[in-house]
């Protein structure tokens, strides 16, 4: 199986690492991640300033993915819902197409429709499957506390992204599941972890993310696991800004894909779990502590209720 | 007119123009007025810079980089082949031509004791690395036609550059042509070198240079025949082929001398003449124009390349940031590389503002770092194009020149808002990089204050209202999802905004469901006036609890984009 692999603008150059893991993760199922120099911005920065700007990139993402015969595959959640925005408009407004298509006609682009956008979590849970994921972990990671947060363009408005059920998302659940970990049931999982108000009104955007800190961390979190890399950003960067100010302890942050690369025994190097700063050489080594055979949890279950 | 005077002149000219230059270096930079150092400081800081990359353990780096960066010309090879094998082709033709042909006295007949022009391998080299130059212009021009579409734009000053050094090849190509065929240069040579004893031997030779050199006899009929030819070369090769190869060497030359040859034979001298005063007018008036050109960058461009191979995205010294600054802007070539691959390059297309593609805002910063007044609606542009940028830094990472275009447009970006026009883009999700690289965070909360200001100015708040509400005989709302709200208020209820305030109400100006209600009751200018719109977090919870499905986080993102379009249309009435 093969993808366009889209990684927006903030991963290339503030994320690196989830692109690498993602990477590394969906080799091992053989999946192929074609990188597109092409693709350009989402859209998702103008939003507030023009709608129709907003649209027009991610039109012209999905065009330049048809034309390479390929479907896109998506690890921000942002970039995600601005596709699939964009698919949901233009599909219901031919004079706009007709117009984005030809502007798109002058540099051999144009946007039929073929191409599916799809989020890594979905090529995950669908296209790879869960029980193909159990055949090939090697560790599991029990009794690992994350504190999931989905972000919220990947779950809401349902209509448009039809990712999974908003209100229910079982996707990272059963993700999760894979890897021993427990998912933690805690306030912030399916809330905004302010992003989308940095830079327009910090003091507002902090204080959402310091809820979902504290939720996090109340909730006994050893590491919480945005999916979004706006979220990512969020707890990885501006959480060190605020604990610079404050001195409060650090909530380290783990992507879903490192830990699931290291199950299925992957380097950590190449996973670049040292590359999120807020994680240090201690909470690498408390997840490691806690890998173990898979086999042998399953024999442990197995004699309790043999005897 | 006199060859040494027009030399004396054009290497005048470069070189005050070359000095002028390297003064802007160190005394010109683009900054938010926070940030101001002084010229002797400025030129002791690049002191010690150019010291660190001579001397001590970053000469390995700067040597690394002549090789990689200068020499092989890396950062291009790793973009494009195709630009890598015409700036090559360029380079090293023009390079060796330069060495070989123009400097001849100086280099070529010092290195090699036996240096005759007219001799192989030199005959044919100067074709070769013409030729090379020509095909380099070549492949350029087809590249800056055909990526037009791609958002390629190109000014005519880009044409100029490719004007130039195609007319100095071209030039010197057609002249090496002429003499090939002229006669009175075939007449002179034979005067001063030949040996050549009677009329009948010089007819020989010049039936053999006829015959197998291109000459062009056009005044008096000569008959080639083999016995004559036969005859000539021997002549020649006692006389001529010591100090002149084969005229076929200098492939293209020759080439041209068969088809330009009887068309100048009447008029050989002065066209030889005119060509020879072509030639040197094209490459006098190319040094004399290089510091001001975009040519510049055969000095600029090493030097940017070696500090960035040095010290990469990072910002040393404070006041080397600004000389680095300079440096950069002084060696973009107008390539276009960034804004082929620009993230906002879409934008562009929307916005209809040129300044949005990183290649258009490099090359206008220039006016900026000199201090140059600009109207206010061109201010408004750059800094609009400066803002609408999503911070991928891929511009940085690919300009072959190695500018750090990203410190550049971050601090341009500030620098300008010093002047105080508000910008509405600061109201976007662009904002979200520069909040987490906490640079000129005093800058930007100044420049957020005054969007905030101006929104202030132009809507009434609700707290503002001296009477009651009224039914608003406004028209109906373009998103009608409003019309389903049965005011439950769990849209309110539920919003992460609304209870991260003690009071709410007064902090956002309206709740989320009032700016349902205004619009409920025709008042759309005061749902667009209410902060609420500005603080919202877009996590779509309400709209997603709404029993209703009242779209509101999309009726939000309708109103700000409303609101911002007034705001603009104020601006510009």
């Amino acid at each position: 199986m093969k993808f366009a692999f889209f990684q927006g603008c903030n991963i290339p150059v503030r994320v690196e690492q989830y692109a690498d893991s993602t990477e590394a993760v969906l080799q091992l199922f053989g999946i192929e991640l074609v990188r597109i120099p092409e693709f350009n911005c989402c859209g998702y920065p103008v939003r507030n300033v023009d709608e129709k700007a907003y649209v027009v990139p991610s039109i012209r993402n999905m065009a330049i993915a048809e034309k390479a015969g390929l479907d896109i595959m998506v690890i921000c959640n942002c970039c995600f819902a601005s596709l699939m925005k964009a698919k949901n408009v233009i599909d219901r407004d031919q004079p706009l197409k007709d117009e984005i298509n030809a502007m798109l006609a002058k540099e051999g682009l144009n946007y039929g429709g073929t191409t599916r956008i799809r989020h890594y979590l979905t090529v995950l849970h669908e296209d790879v499957g869960v029980e193909a994921i159990r055949k090939k972990i090697v560790n599991v990671c029990k009794g690992l506390n994350l504190s999931i947060i989905h972000g919220c363009h990947i779950l809401r408005p349902r209509e448009i992204t039809r990712f999974d059920d908003s209100f229910v998302p079982r996707i990272t659940e059963d993700l999760v599941a894979t890897t021993g970990a427990t998912s933690l049931d805690w306030r912030g999982k399916m809330e905004c972890c302010g992003a989308a108000l940095a830079g327009l009104n910090d003091e507002l955007s902090r204080t959402l993310l310091q809820e979902k800190i504290t939720g996090a961390q109340m909730a006994g979190a050893d590491f919480v696991t945005p999916i979004c890399s706006y979220c990512h950003l969020q707890f990885d960067t501006t959480q060190r800004h605020m604990v610079k100010e404050s001195g409060a302890p650090v909530m380290p942050v783990l992507l879903f894909p490192q830990l699931l690369g290291l199950c299925l025994g992957i380097d950590e190097g190449r996973l670049g779990i040292a590359r999120n700063s807020t994680i240090e050489g201690k909470n690498i080594e408390h997840i490691k502590s806690l890998l173990g055979s898979p086999v042998e949890e399953k024999k442990k279950k197995a004699r309790p209720q043999a005897a | 007119m006199n060859f040494n005077l027009l030399l004396t002149v054009a290497v005048s000219v470069c070189l005050i123009g070359i000095l002028l230059r390297l003064y802007v270096w160190v005394s010109q930079g683009i900054h938010p007025s926070s940030v101001a150092i002084a010229l002797p400081e400025r030129l002791s800081a690049a002191g010690r810079a150019l010291a660190g990359a001579l001397f001590g353990p970053r000469l390995i780096t700067t040597l690394k980089s002549i090789v990689l960066d200068l020499l092989l010309q890396k950062r291009v090879l790793d973009k494009s082949l195709l630009r890598w094998v015409a700036h090559g082709l360029i380079f090293s033709g023009f390079l060796l031509l330069f060495f070989l042909h123009a400097l001849d006295d100086q280099i070529t007949a010092r290195l090699f004791s036996g240096y005759v022009s007219t001799l192989n391998p030199y005959l044919f080299l100067r074709n070769l690395f013409g030729i090379m130059v020509l095909a380099g212009v070549a492949i350029a021009v087809y590249r800056r036609v055909t990526l037009r579409p791609q958002r390629m734009i190109s000014y005519a000053s880009d044409w100029a550059a490719l004007v130039f050094v195609g007319g100095i090849i071209l030039s010197g190509m057609l002249l090496e042509g002429a003499k090939i065929s002229s006669y009175s240069t075939f007449e002179r040579m034979v005067a001063d070198y030949g040996d050549v004893a009677d009329d009948a031997e010089q007819l020989a030779l010049e039936a053999f240079w006829i015959k197998e050199n291109g000459l062009v006899v056009a005044h008096k009929k000569v008959e080639v025949t083999a016995d004559l030819v036969e005859q000539g070369r021997e002549i020649s090769g006692r006389s001529c082929v010591e100090c002149h190869a084969p005229n076929s060497s200098a492939f293209v030359s020759f080439a041209l001398a068969k088809v330009t040859g009887p068309m100048l034979a009447a008029g050989d001298a002065g066209a030889v003449n005119f060509l020879w005063y072509l030639h040197i007018l094209f490459c006098l008036s190319f040094l004399a124009w290089l510091p001001f050109s975009k040519m510049f960058h055969i000095i600029s461009a090493p030097v940017s390349l070696i500090t960035t191979r040095i010290m990469g995205k990072e910002n040393g010294e404070p006041a080397n940031v600004l000389t680095r600054q300079m440096v950069g802007i002084s060696a973009c070539t107008h390539c276009g590389s960034c804004s082929l691959e620009c993230s906002s390059n879409m934008f562009f297309e929307s916005f209809d503002n040129e300044f949005i593609l990183p290649s258009e805002k490099v090359q206008f910063l220039k006016n900026i770092a000199s201090g140059k007044e600009l109207d206010n609606a061109t201010y408004k542009r750059l800094q609009q194009g400066l803002y609408i940028c999503t911070s991928c830094d891929r511009c940085t990472n690919i300009c072959p020149s190695g500018i750090n275009l990203k410190e550049l447009f971050v601090s341009s970006r500030y620098a300008l808002f010093d002047r105080g026009i508000p910008e509405t883009t600061m109201l976007s999700h662009f904002s979200f990089p520069l909040a987490l690289a906490q640079l000129y965070a005093g800058d930007h909360f100044k420049a957020l204050k005054k969007v905030e200001q101006l929104f202030r100015k132009s809507f009434t708040a609700l707290a503002d209202l001296a009477r009651p509400l009224t039914l608003g005989k406004g028209q109906k709302y373009t998103n009608s999802s409003y019309q389903s709200c049965y005011a439950c208020q769990r849209c309110t209820n539920i919003c992460p905004v609304v209870r991260s305030y003690d009071n709410p109400a007064e902090a956002l100006g309206m709740l989320p469901h009032q700016i349902i209600f205004s619009l409920g009751i025709g008042k759309t200018d005061l749902a667009m006036g209410a902060q609420m719109i500005w603080s919202c977090s877009t996590c779509y919870l309400c709209q997603e609890h709404c029993p209703n499905q009242v779209e509101l986080c999309d009726i939000f993102y309708g109103l700000k984009n409303a609101a911002i379009a007034k705001i603009e249309e104020g601006g510009r009435s």
